[in-house]
């Protein structure tokens, strides 16, 4: 591991919307734009829209393959535009920096046309 | 609209407390994809875990707290930051607070810190979600 180390991208298979269900029944986030078509339509959103933690999961699926989960400190994410069924995500990612006890990373979930969704950052303990 | 955004600084979230089931962690590494054995057996948890605490703790009472309009809500950041590894079938106990309430570009913005204590009253970890509601 050194500063400016590029990690090895993690490819998601595309988003479902039973996914969607799934991870609503799991993480309890039942708020219908995530699940319910025309209620997300009504709502002005054009159908329904991923879970943003979701895809902040799918960051830390990453974070999981690249380090040991248990050495994370710090997991920070901006959401940055709705992520669709039908979408392939990807997570990128990069050591940007760091001090004596951490290394300093930043990462992205893009889709297929290179959209950022999310952006990350996180420390992670040497 | 946004007379009443100062007021809600400092207000409190009815606190919940949540047992970290196996069955749980299993279900939301599944849904994410991320199948990790360690998850899997429900021995450790993926990074995302504390929203199913929220959720399934018999939170998502900020909604109600500010008042909001679901149909306008929207997840603008998340962090975590995290001081020990949640151990399966624990209790922790969750206190939350509106940190923050701006409006920015035609949006209200709510800052919700959350503190996530152990049986002993040791911190867990904390957490900052931003809500954005859309005018």
């Amino acid at each position: 591991m050194e500063v400016g180390q590029t990690l090895e991208p993690l490819q998601k298979e595309e988003i479902t919307h039973t996914q969607l269900i799934r991870y609503a029944g799991a993480s309890g986030d039942f708020n219908p734009i995530h699940t319910v078509v025309p209620f997300a339509e009504a709502a002005g959103l054009g159908g329904v829209i991923a879970h943003g933690m979701l895809v902040m999961g799918f960051v830390g699926q990453a974070i999981g393959q690249w380090f040991e989960v248990k050495n994370l400190k710090k997991f920070t994410t901006r959401f940055k535009a709705m992520t669709r069924p039908g979408e392939r995500i990807t997570v990128q990612g990069r050591i940007v920096d760091e001090n004596d006890t951490c290394w300093i990373c930043e990462a992205e979930a893009v889709n297929e046309a290179a959209e950022v969704k999310v952006k990350a950052f996180f420390e992670i303990r040497k | 609209m946004s007379t009443g955004l100062k007021e809600k600084v400092g207000l409190k979230l009815e606190s919940y407390t949540f047992r970290v089931e196996k069955g749980k962690i299993k279900e939301l590494a599944q849904a994410i994809g991320d199948l990790k054995e360690e998850f899997l057996s429900g021995e450790a948890v993926p990074p995302t875990f504390p929203t199913v605490i929220d959720f399934w703790g018999g939170g998502a009472s900020s909604s109600e707290l500010l008042n909001l309009n679901m149909k306008k809500v929207l997840h603008g950041e998340q962090e975590y930051e995290y001081f020990r590894g949640i151990v399966p079938d624990e209790e922790i106990t969750v206190h939350g607070v509106i940190e923050k309430a701006y409006t920015k570009a035609a949006m209200n913005f709510y800052v919700i810190r959350k503190d996530y204590l152990d049986k002993q009253g040791k911190t867990v970890l904390i957490s900052r979600s931003t809500i954005i509601e859309r005018h």
